[in-house]
């Protein structure tokens, strides 16, 4: 047990899935996989932290990840060995890709609030009462008219859809507008 | 099911047990054995907790909710306790770009007013940060997808051109528009991993059909502009390109022949990049500004205190009638205005009675000669 490294973990590494997934899912062509892939990488990574904590994590999760995959591929007779090739060419990309962990709090919030949009509607509903509003299971469970039980599920199901959702987020949605207005109201209410 | 797949149910049924009231001391020792006996389950645990964990920020959104209410979806920008005005009023200065704001309406606002007391800790180094973050979010869409597969996938290409004094909208299999310019030309390649416009020669002006799984990379020689979904316009020149970006951000890679750090530049919205031999200069005007580099898609061009010779270069470009300048001082005279492109002959008219300038005209060309 050692707390201080679930956080560290939390922070530093998992903040990255977005790009670490995609990045799997680029050097890897098999996409049922992706999931395990992404699982074996936390867990190297993980393990190794326990001994002592990468200086720089991010490049060190994508260092693991393309070790993985050029040992797959070695192993593979599918994939041509090309690919293992073009993993070089993305290295150079990694580091200009900024780290998601620096969005700001706001645009967290943005998210979050999209993301607890897109759970179904009673998975939804489950999450705003117990996280939002402190009702307890049990109470949900009265408010709603259902068990206990069904109550646990959805929790189960909200906290998996929010993780994919905050950590494994597709950034498409994300895009900036230019709007000339906005600025000059901004301005205008600072004076 | 994948065994990571079922772990991560797992962990999740974990989660939502240990949050119930009837947790008890057996069970975390159940839960103990469990996280201890991989490392993957750990690993999973841990995800799940601390998305949970951020979940409550949601709380920030719920200070206006009746308890037990649900709010509807999206409500969060329409709210009238999230407006704008009022919320900008409680927060610290503006340190905020109106780029950043742009992006941060709505919700944010609210966060600004509610969230504050919860999230008090991370904000001043979050809100630095900020700018920073959402630039790169968008560095993060403008990065090239598709290196992996681009190899595997041979695509048809189709090309597109225009005549001298032409402008044309043309629209790409992607949903992407292109406008070229007078006597320009690209070929259009759409594979799964990557939209591919060669530009062969003269300008053309994008709007991307946003895709962040494939980039739109405009190519010009070795030169690579390359964006997710926004506006740009690429040109090329004889010894290189300008992009013009209106919207969005796009990225720009130059090339080995450039020094290190210009080998590679992100171009927001009002950049103004000319990339020549020996380097890239980059000009940030206000987008508004941008937009008139681009005022040939409506057959007008607008030149603020522009140099005789890059005015009448700018002509050229669209019409068969060449205009010449054959001295220095003639070329050096600052000219301004709204023209239309495809009148060359009003334009010469301006210049001999505003600059006393002496058109000669010789068979397809007007030599312009100062008195």
């Amino acid at each position: 047990m050692n707390e201080a490294l679930d956080v560290w973990f939390a922070s530093e590494i998992l903040v990255h899935e977005a790009s670490l997934v995609r990045y799997l899912a680029r050097v890897w062509p098999h996409r049922d996989e992706i999931h395990d892939l992404r699982q074996e990488v936390y867990v190297k990574v993980y393990e190794a932290s326990t001994k002592a904590r990468p200086k720089s994590p991010k490049s060190f999760l994508f260092a693991s990840a393309r070790h993985l995959i050029t040992d797959r591929l070695r192993r593979s007779r599918v994939v041509s060995i090309e690919a293992a090739g073009d993993l070089e060419a993305f290295n150079v990309l990694i580091d200009e890709i900024s780290p998601e962990k620096e969005t700001g709090a706001r645009q967290e919030l943005k998210r979050l609030a999209e993301a607890f949009d897109r759970l179904p509607n009673r998975c939804r509903e489950v999450v705003w009462l117990r996280r939002v509003q402190d009702f307890s299971q049990k109470e949900v469970a009265a408010h709603m008219g259902i068990s206990e039980k069904t109550v646990e599920k959805q929790l189960a199901k909200g906290a998996r859809l929010i993780a994919d959702y905050v950590y494994g987020r597709t950034s498409s949605r994300i895009h900036p507008r230019e709007t000339g207005t906005e600025e000059r109201s901004e301005e205008n209410v600072h004076g | 099911m994948d065994s990571s797949t079922k772990i991560e149910r797992t962990a999740a049924g974990w989660l939502a047990r240990r949050d119930a009231n009837t947790w008890s001391d057996e069970d975390q020792a159940e839960l103990n054995v469990w996280l201890e006996t991989a490392i993957a389950h750990r690993v999973a645990y841990i995800r799940l907790q601390s998305a949970w964990q951020q979940a409550g920020r949601l709380k920030a959104l719920g200070a206006g909710v009746p308890r037990g209410q649900i709010p509807s979806k999206g409500q969060w920008t329409l709210s009238p306790f999230f407006s704008h005005g009022e919320a900008v009023e409680e927060s610290s200065p503006p340190t905020v770009s109106g780029q950043a704001e742009s992006l941060s309406n709505g919700v944010v606002s609210g966060w600004h007013r509610h969230g504050a007391k919860q999230l008090r800790r991370p904000r001043s180094k979050r809100r630095g940060w900020l700018k920073m973050g959402l630039l790169a979010v968008c560095l993060l869409l403008a990065v090239p997808l598709g290196l992996g597969l681009r190899r595997y996938t041979a695509v048809q290409s189709t090309a597109y051109s225009t005549p001298m004094g032409g402008t044309q909208t043309v629209s790409l299999d992607d949903g992407s528009q292109a406008v070229l310019s007078s006597d320009s030309s690209v070929a259009a390649a759409m594979s799964r991993s990557e939209r591919h416009i060669d530009l062969q020669q003269g300008e053309a002006f994008f709007e991307v059909a946003k895709d962040a799984q494939r980039p739109f990379v405009v190519a010009v020689g070795d030169r690579r502009v390359i964006a997710v979904g926004t506006r740009f316009s690429v040109r090329r020149n004889a010894d290189g390109l300008r992009v013009v970006v209106t919207e969005g951000i796009v990225r720009l890679e130059t090339g080995a022949d450039m020094p290190a750090q210009q080998r590679v530049m992100r171009l927001p919205a009002g950049s103004v990049a000319l990339v020549g031999k020996n380097g890239v200069s980059i000009q940030s005007v206000p987008v508004d500004k941008a937009e008139e580099y681009l005022s040939w898609r409506s057959g007008f061009v607008v030149f603020r205190d522009t140099s005789l010779a890059d005015a009448v270069a700018e002509f050229n470009r669209y019409s068969a009638q060449k205009l010449v300048v054959n001295d220095a001082q003639t070329a050096a005279i600052r000219v301004g205005g709204h023209f239309r492109l495809s009148n060359t002959e009003a334009f010469v008219r301006l210049l001999e009675q505003g600059f006393s300038i002496r058109p000669e005209r010789l068979g397809d060309r007007i030599v312009l000669h100062s008195e």
